[in-house]
């Protein structure tokens, strides 16, 4: 098994080359006492339509288990990252599970990204009864749809992320709302739940506008935006979004157009300022964690960077062009420090633990901002299995995008039936 | 085998929730979607429909050209240099096979991760990528690493053995067998990057061969193993190659597809497996466009993986091999009827191993790029101790080329200077292959390659989820 990256050392030397690696340079060489280390099993989009994610939640993963070691683990003992492939296929994904937890002999299980494996993973994680934490943002953890070993503490939810935009943008942008989503559950969830939220601001959605997935030519569609948009909401995600933008482009013109709001899902890992989206200049994004440094970033941020490699534009620090998948990466990051704070407060020793460690889980409530949550506080709803955080609305400015409002952290709050406690383990 | 959805669920979804199965609560879920994984493609951007109009203008324009005027390039060769064959292949091959079994250990018990793993990086990235690659222009680099060989030279002596039990009657049937197992693995299959997987499918290749091969002679490699036929197949089109004879070593350069021209024709079974080659090549590249996941049923922005299209994926390959061989055997027949039997099928089939080596090349460089570095970064740092083997300095691997803007029409471009040189390449070759005959006779074949090279290029140019 993989117990460390391939480029942990080379990391190290990178850093310091590369003059960022104060942090890291400065951790001291930890000697391990008898405590046998602790086996955290990653799942991992390796290969498969996930892989361009995956490669940056191990980096992520692999640097913040590099600094919780250099600080002497996680109660006091070592912790090593096994990782395995999924290949962002369900049915793997649970097969990895299973390997995981038998044969390589892993405490607990974190990381997946896709939706539809984690839902194809989660039965076989409460079947196991392993703590299985997952680093998706879907609303699926928080609807109650899965078991009680299946956890979300370190990424808000798409549902949070949508109630808490909504007021900024009823003030700031404009009251009438057009959406154009993908016609498939991502943008169903969008379809779902804007509409209620924007209302709740005294906003309408005037009209919806459902792309198929196959799609990639949009011109056909455009015309169904209504004259008296004021806003254009869009989530278009996949390989044709550099199309939708030029075509978008191209249907407007010079002439006046609605404001544009999306998610930086749709531009994730990709350079704002490339070439064939100048339409976006000046429009708006929600990002969950901001990819270029704010003005205002803390030692933290800084700090976060350096361990991760990631310059202030959010790039590699070894390659300008390489864009991060900043905007959910962290997840990894604060999922594991989360982990920490579990272990520790429960006295977790063995597997045999296990149910006792989750109750740890469950009864966590503040996760307050600091070297373990760059993104910025959190608070955990044990009933929900579900963080909830602030989130951040950017504005394209040159090219770059420019935090302009962060919500509060009640702005993100909802409430719903879900009780994961109620259930037998 | 189609994805099978396990109906285990009710061990997780106690309470309020019916159970149902963990695939199908993906459907009923609210929110359960997340896919945001593929990066835009710059590609999609470009007038590809005009590089691709103007590809096959210029295919249909050479053999119009090629068919008025009767003349074609004088395809020659010259010696480039001579020497003793002092390094003999079965020497290289036993050490080739020793780094083999080596691979084969770290597959089975080195890092889990496969892009960390040295089995997976080094089969799919130098064997099946750059081993070809350079054979394509350096000749056939696979003889002297073939692992067989050497092993089975010794084990023959070593039994006494020198006749063979008939394998070689079978031609290349045992390699068209092989290939489709071994293709149905690397497209289909679910896990063909597991190293423990790849370690054990490689190790039982091998020692089926192995035992064929001891039974039959290490000259049945030649035909009958599916790794040797292929990359001696694409050696062929080299500018650059090597002859031995009698412990001397000549090395020539010519023309690209000089050597196709010095060809014997080819037997039934190797015309079926170059059909074979080019369905493959067609299929890997055909079952990641939206196209087609939209014909099975898949929502490209969000597919549910290999395992639940294994089924819609084994009949795409069949198909598209039916197919191909089809179209090919009518085109064949078309221009040997219309040849009055100048053009025999046995020979124009080699003017094909210049579209395979092209697409080839074309549709694995992106893998190269990028699976390539992990492979770099492995060999680099094999026991991931902060080592420098290659002299490398330390880097992250990095992808941000594939959403550059300035870059990725480079790579575009590079593939299709691939697509269209080796389509050019196959109608020179095979109005030479062919001799003098009617224009017309030369019909079929050149609608058969104008339609290759839109089909090449739409390939690598049309949105794809992978």
């Amino acid at each position: 098994m993989t117990t460390t990256s391939l480029f942990t050392p080379s990391r190290r030397r990178l850093l310091q080359t590369a003059g960022a690696g104060l942090l890291t340079s400065a951790m001291p060489s930890y000697v391990w006492g008898q405590a046998a280390p602790l086996k955290i099993g990653f799942q991992l989009h390796r290969t498969g339509i996930g892989a361009s994610y995956g490669r940056w939640y191990e980096r992520t993963t692999t640097a913040a288990a590099a600094a919780i070691n250099a600080a002497g683990g996680i109660a006091g003992r070592e912790v090593q990252i096994h990782y395995e492939d999924d290949a962002t296929d369900p049915k793997r994904g649970a097969e990895v599970v299973e390997k995981l937890a038998g044969p390589a002999g892993c405490d607990l299980i974190m990381g997946t990204l896709f939706s539809h494996v984690v839902m194809g993973s989660a039965p076989r994680a409460g079947e196991l009864k392993i703590p299985y934490l997952v680093c998706s943002e879907g609303y699926h953890v928080a609807s109650g749809a899965l078991n009680r070993w299946v956890l979300q503490p370190g990424i808000t939810d798409v549902r949070q992320q949508i109630s808490a935009m909504a007021p900024w943008v009823a003030e700031n942008l404009g009251k009438k709302v057009t959406m154009i989503y993908p016609d498939y559950a991502f943008g169903h969830d969008h379809r779902d739940h804007f509409p209620a939220a924007i209302e709740a601001q005294g906003g309408e959605v005037i009209a919806q506008i459902a792309i198929p997935p196959t799609e990639t030519s949009f011109t056909r569609y455009l015309p169904q935006i209504p004259a008296d948009t004021e806003v254009l909401y869009h989530v278009m995600v996949g390989p044709a979004v550099l199309t939708f933008v030029k075509e978008l482009g191209e249907f407007y013109g010079s002439g006046a157009k609605p404001a544009l709001f999306g998610f930086i899902d749709s531009l994730e890992a990709v350079d704002t300022a490339s070439p064939g989206l100048e339409f976006l200049e000046g429009s708006h994004f929600w990002e969950g964690h901001c990819r270029a440094k704010p003005a205002d970033a803390g030692a933290d941020e800084t700090a976060y960077r350096a361990a991760v490699g990631v310059d202030d534009n959010g790039c590699s620090v070894s390659d300008a062009k390489d864009v991060s998948t900043y905007a959910h990466m962290f997840s990894c990051w604060e999922t594991l420090y989360f982990i920490k704070e579990a272990i520790e407060t429960s006295g977790y020793s063995s597997p045999a633990d296990r149910q006792k460690l989750v109750e740890a889980m469950e009864a966590i409530t503040d996760l307050p901002a600091g070297p373990e949550r760059p993104q910025g506080a959190m608070v955990f709803d044990g009933k929900k299995h579900q963080a909830f955080g602030v989130q951040n609305i950017s504005k394209v400015e040159g090219g770059k995008l420019v935090r302009v409002h962060q919500t509060t952290l009640e702005e993100s709050l909802y409430d719903n039936a879900t009780d994961y406690t109620a259930l037998s383990f | 085998m189609r994805r099978q959805i396990k109906h285990k669920a009710q061990g997780g979804c106690h309470g309020r929730l019916t159970p149902v199965p963990a695939g199908l609560s993906v459907l009923l879920v609210p929110g359960a979607a997340w896919a945001c994984a593929l990066p835009p493609s710059v590609i999609l951007t470009l007038p590809t429909r005009h590089y691709i109009t103007a590809a096959a203008l210029t295919v249909a324009l050479t053999a119009l050209l090629a068919a008025l005027a009767g003349r074609l390039p004088q395809m020659g060769a010259q010696v480039w240099a001579r020497r003793r064959d002092w390094l003999p292949a079965s020497l290289t091959s036993y050490v080739s096979f020793l780094a083999f079994l080596g691979l084969v250990l770290i597959g089975f018990f080195g890092p889990r991760d496969p892009m960390h793993n040295l089995m997976t990086l080094v089969f799919w990235t130098v064997i099946w990528i750059v081993v070809p690659l350079a054979s394509a222009v350096f000749g056939n680099i696979w003889r002297p690493i073939n692992p067989w060989t050497g092993p089975v030279r010794i084990a023959r002596t070593l039994l006494g053995r020198s006749t063979g039990i008939g394998l070689a009657r079978l031609g290349a049937w045992p390699a068209i067998g092989f290939y489709l197992w071994f293709i149905w693995f690397q497209m289909i299959s679910s896990s063909p990057d597991d190293p423990a997987v790849l370690a054990q499918a490689a190790l039982t290749y091998w020692a089926i061969i192995f035992v064929l091969a001891v039974a039959e002679g290490e000259d049945w490699l030649e035909e009958g193993e599916f790794f040797t036929l292929l990359f001696g197949f694409v050696s062929r089109i080299a500018p650059l190659w090597a002859e031995r004879q009698d412990g001397q070593l000549t090395r020539m350069i010519g023309w690209p597809g000089a050597q196709v021209l010095r060809m014997a024709p080819l037997s039934r079974g190797s015309m079926v497996f170059i059909a074979l080659v080019l369905s493959a090549l067609t299929f890997e590249g055909l079952s990641e466009t939206f196209f087609w996941q939209g014909l099975i049923g898949q929502n490209p922005l969000e597919p549910m993986g290999r395992s639940a299209v294994a089924w819609q994926n084994s009949f795409g390959l069949l198909a598209v091999f039916a197919l191909t061989l089809s179209l090919l055997a009518i085109g064949m027949q078309l221009g040997e009827k219309l040849s009055q039997g100048g053009m025999r099928a046995d020979r124009i089939m080699l003017s094909f191993l210049a579209i395979a080596s092209g697409y080839h090349g074309a549709h694995y460089l992106m893998m190269l790029l990028t699976a390539g570095q992990y492979t770099l970064a492995a060999l680099n740092d094999p026991f991931m101790s902060g080592d420098s083997w290659l002299g490398l300095p330390p880097f992250y691997v990095s992808f941000g080329f594939l959403t550059d803007a300035r870059i990725m029409p480079l790579l575009y471009g590079t593939q299709f200077v691939l697509i269209l040189g080796a389509h050019l390449l196959a109608v020179v070759l095979s109005f030479q292959l062919s001799g003098p005959q009617r224009p017309i006779a030369h019909l079929p074949l050149t609608i058969l390659m104008v339609g290759y090279t839109v089909l090449g290029l739409w390939l690598l140019s049309t949105a794809r989820s992978g």
